[in-house]
């Protein structure tokens, strides 16, 4: 995995970005970018290189899974790998991100351990 | 096959094929098979209700509940999939499905179990068949018959390919790669059996999978009786593959003949017998696991000893130490481990652990002259001292772990010594009875073969001339048989291996006698026990009054010295007469390093090795004296020693003329002992050995170079060659 990655996080609440964020940087992943819902997400995934997307599910405007639809179909973007930070764990919400591509999805609050689980999933390195 | 049914034909394969590679908890895998599946059952329901759909949406609610890690497990899914596949089957060839589906439903966690599975309960009758040339074989289209035609090619070519692998992997069982190769051929097969429906071929190619898989990850060692299973194993296949391909061309039934039984039974054995390998012990892993604390499980142990009978777990949750999940967790670890602690061994060319010996010596070299640079030394810096400690740490770890890379027990050498004990007892007519210790010892990989040769010398020795014939012991009250007791150990930095016989013990006198007859000895003088034992390492010495078939002719001990002189080692002799003797070898760890003293003379450095040492002291004038014809002499503990001036032996200049004041080394060779004068004692230090080169290997009184920690060369002293330099002076 590089560790100077781009890592994009999006959630409305600054709290559970601050928690995902810190999350991160134990794991040395230093080089986040925030946005508070689905439309900034895109704008700033049009703009940088992105090595990864975290984003919550439920969010005003654009939701998790109609980003994740978003960058699935844009052939630029879907390679990036797309976890969903969920903290009621909807079944069909989740079980239809899966179906559009999801890479993994985690409960929230985000913990440095259950991020690096899921991250050594995606990047076996 | 209408439209309906290849649609429902292509989702089921996307499933077959997504399933075989699945893992738990790839999420992305287990999107796309619910994609198909979700299509599946849409497909289904416009069907009407049937076993297929019934069995479809549990198979989805299943992959749902793994998805979101509601359950654990891919078999059910596996299992569904493989199902599902069988019905379709029956439905295309219009045949009946009759298949009690509840028990895996039931597996599946579906609720609503099917009654009404059976022939055409609801099921729409495929409307057409394809009619083709070939449509004569039972149950096969022409479609069909083109992936069967695939599969045989395939796989034939494939295992063609495993067989000549498998040679190669006997040859080499350390290369992960072919292992690997291999596997994926299986894993292939077995993937195409199932979708074909060729159960005796996937539980085949399975159990084979299986044995692979292991052997994948170094739970099972790959030796030829593993190969040999999976020869068979590919052999069984290939029939059986033919079989299929028989059944093909004559338009008949497919007849596996093989048996397969015994085959997978010995599969299933050799993968038994890797999973008894002795597991952790609870308490390491719950501390690992950071659920307890190492004090509480000691004590814990602690009790249990004192009222056995109850194991550790259950000692833990009855004291509420540990929840019952997490004890739970680490017996499943323990279960998981266990299988994995077969050492993992690489193999590796002896050059390149020679090459990474020599370069950590270079490593050790440039830290110690780092550490005695000027500017280094000048500065105070705290941070930059404490960096240099650490390095030193890990350097001197790094050349513990590259030495001890290249150390290999003594055992196999000392193994080989039962048979010349045997060999030489027999053809002697004398019984002896040899006992090993130490067989664990560990000596560099670059010594054992230079030890063989020495040893069985020695035992020659022992048998020829120490042990005696059964009735002449029992004349002396021995025990008929005689005994020959080698061991080995590490003593202070040197590895000692000592050779004991309880024979006759030397003859002193008579190694006299002949040492005098031969004019290997000078007449003057009483000479030392020792020094008349070491007499019997002069070359064509030999004091057996006949010359027999193994030893006596002269050759042999002196081989034994020149052998452990080769090694830098030294050779002591303890013996009495009918006790027997004791050959006692010291020889360095390893042959790269060498411990040494450092000392000065004027400005030149010479390194002592250790091994030589006896005991040094300040020379006081009162020790020293001269004898006539003899030269200075020293007093070491009251016994005259010869002094040797080493500014005189290399003619260079030193502090002072007067011997006392300086410092006398003692050091011993063959019995002889010698003390040589220095200036000063630097100290001891681990120098690694460097070769001259050329031109100046023959230098006598010189062993070889060293670099010294400040950058600069210190020369290790050849004691014997000092001692030779000195008499000829």
């Amino acid at each position: 995995m590089n560790l100077d990655m781009k890592i994009l996080v999006v959630d409305d609440s600054p709290l559970m970005r601050g928690f995902a964020k810190s999350s991160l940087e134990a794991l040395k992943l230093r080089n986040v970018i925030e946005a508070k819902d689905g439309v900034s997400a895109l704008k700033a995934l049009k703009k940088e290189k992105f090595g990864l997307i975290l984003s919550d599910m439920h969010m005003p405007n654009m939701d998790g899974l109609e980003l994740l639809k978003a960058v699935r179909s844009d052939s630029g973007l879907k390679h990036i790998p797309f976890i969903i930070m969920t903290l009621d764990g909807k079944r069909d919400v989740l079980l239809e991100a899966v179906k559009k591509g999801l890479n993994d999805f985690l409960m929230k609050p985000v913990t440095v351990d259950s991020l690096s689980k899921k991250l050594r999933k995606i990047f076996p390195n | 096959m209408n439209a309906q049914m290849k649609k429902i034909n292509s989702y089921l394969q996307e499933l077959s094929l997504e399933v075989v590679v699945l893992e738990d908890s790839d999420i992305p895998a287990m999107g796309r098979m619910l994609n198909a599946i979700c299509s599946l059952s849409t497909e289904c329901e416009k069907k009407g209700a049937s076993p297929l759909s019934s069995l479809t949406s549990a198979v989805k609610d299943y992959l749902e509940k793994l998805i979101l890690g509601e359950v654990e497990g891919t078999a059910p899914l596996e299992e569904g999939i493989t199902c599902l596949l069988s019905i379709f089957r029956s439905l295309s060839h219009q045949e009946e499905f009759e298949q009690d589906l509840t028990p895996l439903l039931d597996k599946l966690g579906s609720k609503t179990a099917v009654k009404e599975a059976g022939a055409g309960s609801g099921v729409d009758q495929p409307t057409e068949k394809e009619a083709g040339p070939g449509s004569e074989t039972p149950g096969l289209n022409a479609e069909d018959k083109q992936i069967l035609h695939d599969f045989i090619a395939e796989s034939l070519e494939n295992l063609a390919v495993v067989e000549v692998r498998l040679i190669h992997l006997e040859e080499n069982p350390d290369e992960l790669d072919v292992v690997n190769d291999i596997f994926r051929t299986f894993h292939t097969i077995k993937g195409l059996a199932r979708f074909l429906n060729f159960e005796k071929i996937l539980q085949l190619a399975h159990s084979s999978e299986n044995l692979l898989d292991k052997a994948r990850a170094r739970e099972i060692k790959i030796d030829a009786a593993v190969v040999d299973i999976i020869l068979e194993s590919v052999d069984a296949l290939k029939s059986m593959i033919m079989d299929v391909q028989a059944g093909l061309e004559n338009d008949a039934a497919i007849d596996f003949k093989a048996d397969i039984a015994p085959t997978i039974a010995k599969i299933e054995e050799y993968i038994g017998r890797s999973e008894k390998v002795g597991s952790k012990p609870l308490g390491e892993i719950m501390v690992q696991k950071g659920v307890l604390d190492q004090n509480i499980i000691e004590n814990i142990l602690e009790t249990q000893k004192l009222a056995p009978g109850k194991k550790l777990g259950e000692v833990l949750i009855e004291k509420g130490l540990a929840g019952s999940k997490d004890v739970i967790a680490a017996l499943r670890d323990q279960r998981r481990y266990g299988r994995k602690e077969i050492d993992l061994q690489v193999k590796v060319d002896i050059k390149k652990l020679d090459t990474l010996v020599d370069m950590t010596g270079e490593l050790v070299i440039a830290h110690s002259m780092l550490r005695r640079n000027e500017r280094v030394l000048a500065g105070a810096d705290q941070e930059l001292n404490k960096l240099l400690n650490q390095i030193n740490q890990i350097t001197s770890t790094i050349q513990k772990t590259s030495m001890s890379m290249r150390m290999v027990p003594i055992k196999n050498t000392f193994q080989k010594m039962y048979r010349v004990v045997r060999d030489l007892a027999k053809s002697s007519g004398k019984e002896v009875n040899l006992q090993l210790q130490g067989e664990d010892t560990e000596i560099d990989r670059n010594m054992v073969d230079d030890l063989y040769e020495p040893m069985v010398h020695m035992i020659r020795n022992a048998i020829d001339h120490g042990i005696e014939l059964p009735g002449e012991r029992e004349k002396k009250g021995k025990a008929p048989t005689g005994s020959i007791d080698i061991c080995a150990y590490h003593r202070g930095g040197n590895i000692v291996i000592e050779i004991k016989d309880d024979g006759k013990g030397l003859d002193k006198s008579r190694i006299l006698q002949k040492a005098r007859s031969q004019n290997l000895i000078d007449g003057i003088g009483d000479p030392t026990d020792p020094e008349i034992y070491s007499l019997i390492f002069q070359a064509g010495f030999s004091t057996a009054k006949e010359v027999s078939d193994i030893s006596g002719r002269g050759v042999g001990m002196d081989i034994v010295k020149q052998s452990v002189d080769k090694l830098k080692g030294r050779i002591e002799i303890l013996s009495k007469p009918d006790r027997g003797s004791t050959f006692i070898i010291r020889l360095p760890l390893t042959l790269a390093i060498i411990e040494g003293m450092l000392c000065r003379v004027g400005r030149e450095r010479y390194i002592i090795p250790t091994l030589a040492i006896l005991e040094s002291f300040l020379l006081e004038k009162k020790h020293y004296f001269t004898v006539k014809g003899k030269g200075e002499m020293v007093f070491l503990r009251n016994e005259p020693i010869p002094l040797i001036r080493l500014d005189r032996t290399f003619g260079i200049p030193s502090d002072a003329t007067e011997p006392w004041g300086g410092l006398v080394v003692a050091v011993e060779h063959d019995g002889q002992k010698r003390g040589l004068l220095f200036d000063e004692i630097l100290g001891k230090e681990e120098v690694v050995i460097k070769s001259l080169g050329d031109s100046l290997k023959e230098t006598r009184g010189i062993a070889g170079g060293a670099i010294m920690g400040d950058g600069r060369v210190g020369l290790i002293l050849d004691i014997p060659g000092v001692i030779e330099i000195a008499k000829d002076n």
